[in-house]
């Protein structure tokens, strides 16, 4: 009776380890999730984030059938950041395989030097996967001194796949959009500055 | 046939007085504490809700004046009613009582660990009373969806105190997991096969395999939610390359299998009680089972339905709203089983039966708006309407409450060793069952016309309903009521219960000892080789 | 009681208010008692209303079926009427039909479903284009094709309500734009999460900081369109409304042409409605020139 109780103790031991192990797995699942969704968004183009960092090789050329996507570009800033930032206005034509480049401005009209950064995507969100960025402002991050001017140039493609695709043959129109927001290491000064500035 | 009864070996000391119930490792004390547990946040929550119900009573501002304090509201409630009361009640309090029980075994197999689970969900709940007090309290809903829960937006230490109530909360559900787990794979009594436990054991060991694999994915972002409030991290800042969307996918995969963790020890607990008060075994008991795993396999790829309004492309709605119409099918067969094993019965309405009856009605209404609100095209119009707060309440709070009363009722006598009073249930059942329906089912008809959840104040012509709503909401306070004096009147002068007081119906083993049911049970396994299966 | 009788009439009564007033426009939000969705006015929301009447269909046939089987339970199997129960377990055909059948009624309606679902998802060339930008607690609205009008659109107090504006709904700059054009919206956020949401045109999206989300709608019918945001975004979050007017062509196009001249100026946008009262005026002055 006391032998076979022991047995089930060991036993249950056991179980719970292989357990514990299991919460442990998917813990780590969690933690794994972050880089796994960034890389599943940037292969698939889920969530409308286009392909970045394109090299100029994979350039195809126009396939001269006349056929055109107009591209309108959209310009954000978020509010902590003191700077003007403009889009290219109007739409544009592009020609499938051919390069492209749209000169933004970003202007800092606060009174100090800050560093900015900005976050893309890309709409109608299936069309994103076919939108190769070549070179662009928001690969890094951008420094602006106070009151100064500076082009923010991207380059950029349409991957003519997007033609033959079945799903996007409603795609006529897509924007691509832009946020600045202060870097993080600008945030954290803003922060500090607010707190002792707050008092 | 009282196992137990007499075995009262001196190896074992019953701990007394204080010691008993701090120090517990009894599976039956433990239980009883989650129970207690339960029924005091069920009161904080409940008044939380009745509180909201009064401000929106009318248009205009009541009551509430401070915004912020109703967001905590709402907020709290979620938490509450969620992790407080259904959780600790169906799982920690039925499911510790019951399980050894009716798997025949002496007592859970970390019975320790057991009295760890017990404390932290109590440490949890004094963690989330401590985040509602401080500054302006979590106003996040209970969704936590980031850049609202961030510094920016919730600076004070609010937010960090509800996210560690969380993690204190998840750290004794997943140690209660795979308490439950291993109890049953290990400590079935002889006979006692897979295919022949009960269904609520059935539904305890799928729930504890959701939490098992659920939970650890909210407690990851969770703390990096807390990393990024507190240490600088950018796991879903956007201005620092993260991702609010991805707080919401890895939320959900958790938040889905939590609404079945909720509902699913329901299940088990409305098919013990259909069957033992049909006074027939569970009909098609494999499907059952089944349908409970399966339920549980398929919640864990639904997730986004939750988002569908965030600008997800349509291939990622067209799968999502598919994957969770196939839902419906293992749900169905739970609903036509549950009204199979009821066909030629020999049905005795007592009070826990008209609880799981009006719980398949309501879970019923509240399945079929789900089949509504899986269309991703008519998210449209449903989402984040009060829809939707009418269809999870249906679906899964009110559900979960009304098995957790008819569950009470139908173990209290094992419990306490005391009869409720069955003419005053009855008139109880009645009582909720009218207030519940009339609090909730006009909300379906404000979120077709268009109102939002969680607002303070609404446009003039949401007035209506609403008001009908807040009437069904003073029903059911006083049918929350007359529940406790329910309670009050059988503990203190009920009739003597007998180890079993329904008659043929009940055949599974916690019926074969004493009510109540004594400190040790089981110390010598039953052995069920060759008797009938629990079907 | 009778301050609650009291503001039961005067719902009603704006009602009344709201129809005499018509000349203006014509609002289109939920009525008092209202249980079934507004009116849709644009492609996609008579197509979600469409099918949406599909699924309500089979929602209440299933619930008047189940009750129908727990009613007869109710009479049928009680103690009394059924004092020895049967002892049957299983029924293969009665399993497979219950499995079978659901699945069935689910793929009538999924294949309607994903067909509305692409539907909506498939966005037209565009006519025009507008911005929409969540802002704590407040919206922002852009016309990037006409300009650069910018503007915010917020809340009026209850106490500044003119008569006929419904409260809670109206705002000092209401979103303008003209009927039965294809428009596409951009939509994202200044600080948390926000949802902009028109119940009568069946909109809703998220606007999340940092990305940019793509809808589109076509109003068929002028007149004024409410809504309010639909995702938490803290304290005032049941006090920022989305009020949209849906004007001819022509009036559009005067209303902008205004817009850019005052915009330039001091930043201001003209009122929607003195703008429409005007262009009525200078017709009435027309007609009666010509007679």
């Amino acid at each position: 009776m006391a032998n076979s109780r022991r047995n089930v103790g060991s036993r249950n031991r056991r179980l719970g380890l292989v357990l514990t192990a299991g919460v442990a797995g998917m813990l780590g699942l969690a933690f794994a999730s972050v880089p796994l969704y960034q890389l599943f968004c940037q292969v698939t183009g889920y969530g409308g984030t286009p392909r970045t960092e394109v090299a100029r090789s994979e350039l195809t050329g126009a396939r001269g059938d006349g056929q055109m996507i107009r591209v309108m570009f959209d310009a954000n800033v978020n509010k902590r950041l003191e700077w003007q930032f403009d889009a290219p206005s109007g739409e544009r034509a592009v020609e499938p395989g051919v390069e492209s480049l749209a000169v933004y401005t970003a202007k800092n009209i606060g009174d100090r030097p800050i560093v900015g950064t900005a976050t893309f995507n890309v709409t109608p969100v299936k069309a994103a996967q076919y939108v190769a960025k070549m070179e662009c402002f928001c690969f890094t991050e951008q420094k602006l001194e106070a009151g100064q001017e500076m082009p923010m140039p991207v380059s950029f493609f349409i991957d003519p796949a997007i033609l033959d695709d079945p799903n996007t043959q409603d795609v006529h129109d897509i924007v691509l959009s832009y946020t600045f927001h202060p870097s993080v290491e600008a945030t954290a000064a803003l922060d500090a500055e607010r707190e002792t500035g707050g008092s | 046939m009282a196992y137990g009864a007499a075995e009262h070996h001196d190896d074992h000391h019953n701990p007394t007085g204080w010691r008993r119930w701090m120090m517990s490792t009894n599976h039956k004390d433990i239980g009883t504490m989650y129970l207690i547990i339960a029924m005091i946040a069920s009161l904080i929550g409940g008044a939380m809700s009745w509180y909201i119900r009064l401000e929106l009573a009318e248009p205009g501002i009541q009551y509430i004046d401070d915004f912020q304090f109703y967001n905590v509201l709402v907020t709290a409630h979620g938490f509450l009613m969620v992790f407080f009361v259904v959780m600790p009640a169906m799982i920690g309090g039925f499911g510790n009582w019951f399980v050894p029980l009716m798997i025949g075994a002496p007592d859970m197999a970390f019975p320790r660990l057991n009295n760890i689970s017990l404390w932290l969900t109590a440490a949890a709940l004094i963690m989330l009373v401590l985040a509602g007090l401080t500054g302006g309290g979590p106003g996040t809903g209970w969704t936590v969806y980031p850049p609202l829960s961030s510094i920016d937006f919730h600076p004070d230490a609010a937010v960090d105190f509800a996210i560690l109530s969380l993690h204190l909360a998840g750290a004794a559900s997943i140690l209660g997991a795979i308490n439950f787990i291993v109890t049953i794979f290990n400590m079935r009594a002889p006979g006692m096969t897979i295919h022949r436990m009960p269904l609520f054991v059935w539904a305890i060991l799928v729930t504890a395999f959701l939490l098992l694999l659920a939970l650890p994915v909210l407690a990851g972002a969770l703390t990096m939610l807390l990393t990024d409030r507190n240490f600088g991290t950018n796991f879903f800042n956007v201005a620092g390359g993260g991702d609010p969307l991805l707080w919401q996918h890895l939320f959900w995969f958790f938040g889905h299998p939590e609404v079945y963790i909720i509902i699913i020890p329901a299940f088990g607990i409305v098919s013990q009680i259909v069957s033992t008060f049909s006074n027939k075994p569970v009909f098609g008991y494999l499907g059952m089972a089944y349908a409970m795993s399966a339920i549980g396999v398929v919640g864990f790829v639904v997730w986004a339905h939750h988002m569908f309004m965030t600008g997800l492309g349509a291939d990622a709605r067209a799968y999502f709203t598919a994957a969770t119409m196939v839902i419906a099918v293992p749900t169905g067969v739970k609903i036509f089983s549950w009204l199979a094993t009821m066909w030629g019965g020999s049905i005795d309405f007592k009070a826990p039966m008209l609880w799981a009856f009006g719980f398949i009605f309501l879970f019923v209404v509240g399945g079929v708006t789900g089949v509504a609100l899986a269309n991703a095209g008519l998210d449209y119009v449903f989402h984040d309407t009060y829809f939707v707060v009418a269809h999870f309440h249906y679906v899964m709070a009110i559900a979960a409450i009304f098995a957790m009363f008819g569950g009470f009722l139908y173990w209290l006598p094992k419990m306490s060793g005391k009869m409720y009073h069955e003419g005053f249930a009855q008139l109880q059942f009645w009582v909720f069952f009218i207030g519940v329906n009339v609090l909730f089912f006009p909300q379906h008809f404000s979120g077709m016309a268009g109102m939002p959840r969680r607002i303070p104040d609404y446009p003039d012509a949401y007035y209506g309903w609403n008001f009908v709503s807040s009437i069904g909401a003073a029903i059911t306070v006083v049918g929350t009521f007359m529940f406790f004096v329910l309670v009050w009147q059988a503990l203190r002068s009920g009739a003597k219960a007998e180890a079993n007081p329904w008659g043929e119906g009940a055949t599974t083993l916690e019926w074969q000892v004493p009510s109540p049911a004594p400190f040790h049970t089981f110390e010598d396994q039953p052995d069920m080789t060759g008797k009938a299966p629990a079907e | 009681m009778i301050k609650r009788f009291a503001l039961f009439a005067i719902t009603a009564m704006t009602g009344l208010a709201v129809a005499a007033g018509e000349a203006l426009a014509q609002q289109y939000r939920s009525e008092p008692w209202q249980m079934w969705f507004q009116t849709p006015r644009s492609p996609s929301a008579e197509r979600i209303n469409e099918f949406h009447n599909l699924v309500f269909f089979v929602e209440a046939a299933i619930v008047i079926f189940v009750l129908a089987l727990m009613a007869y339970i109710t009479i049928r199997f009680t103690k009394k009427r059924n004092p020895v129960p049967s002892k049957t377990t299983h029924n293969t055909l009665l399993e497979v039909i219950w499995t079978g059948v659901p699945i069935l009624i689910l793929v009538v309606i999924a294949v309607p479903s994903l067909k509305l679902l692409y539907y909506v998802d498939a966005h037209p060339d565009p006519d025009m284009t507008i911005k929409v930008i969540g802002n704590q607690w407040y919206w922002s609205y852009e016309y990037p094709d006409h300009g650069e009008i910018a503007f915010d659109s917020i809340l009026i107090p209850e106490e500044d309500l003119q008569p006929g504006q419904p409260r809670l709904l109206t705002v000092d700059n209401p979103l303008v734009v003209p009927a039965n054009t294809n428009i596409r919206v951009l939509q994202t956020s200044n600080d948390v999460i926000h949802n902009w949401a028109v119940p009568a045109l069946m909109l809703k999206l998220d606007n999340t900081p940092g990305r940019v989300n793509e809808t589109w709608f076509n109003i068929k019918d002028e007149g004024t369109y409410y809504g309010m945001c639909s995702e938490l975004c803290g304290v005032n979050h049941g006090f920022m409304p989305i009020q949209v007017e849906a004007v001819s062509q022509a009036e559009f196009e005067a209303w902008v042409t205004r817009a850019q001249e005052q915009f330039a100026e001091n930043g201001d946008i003209p009122d929607i409605y003195a703008v429409l009262e005007e262009i009525e005026n200078n017709d009435n002055r027309l007609a009666q020139l010509a007679e």
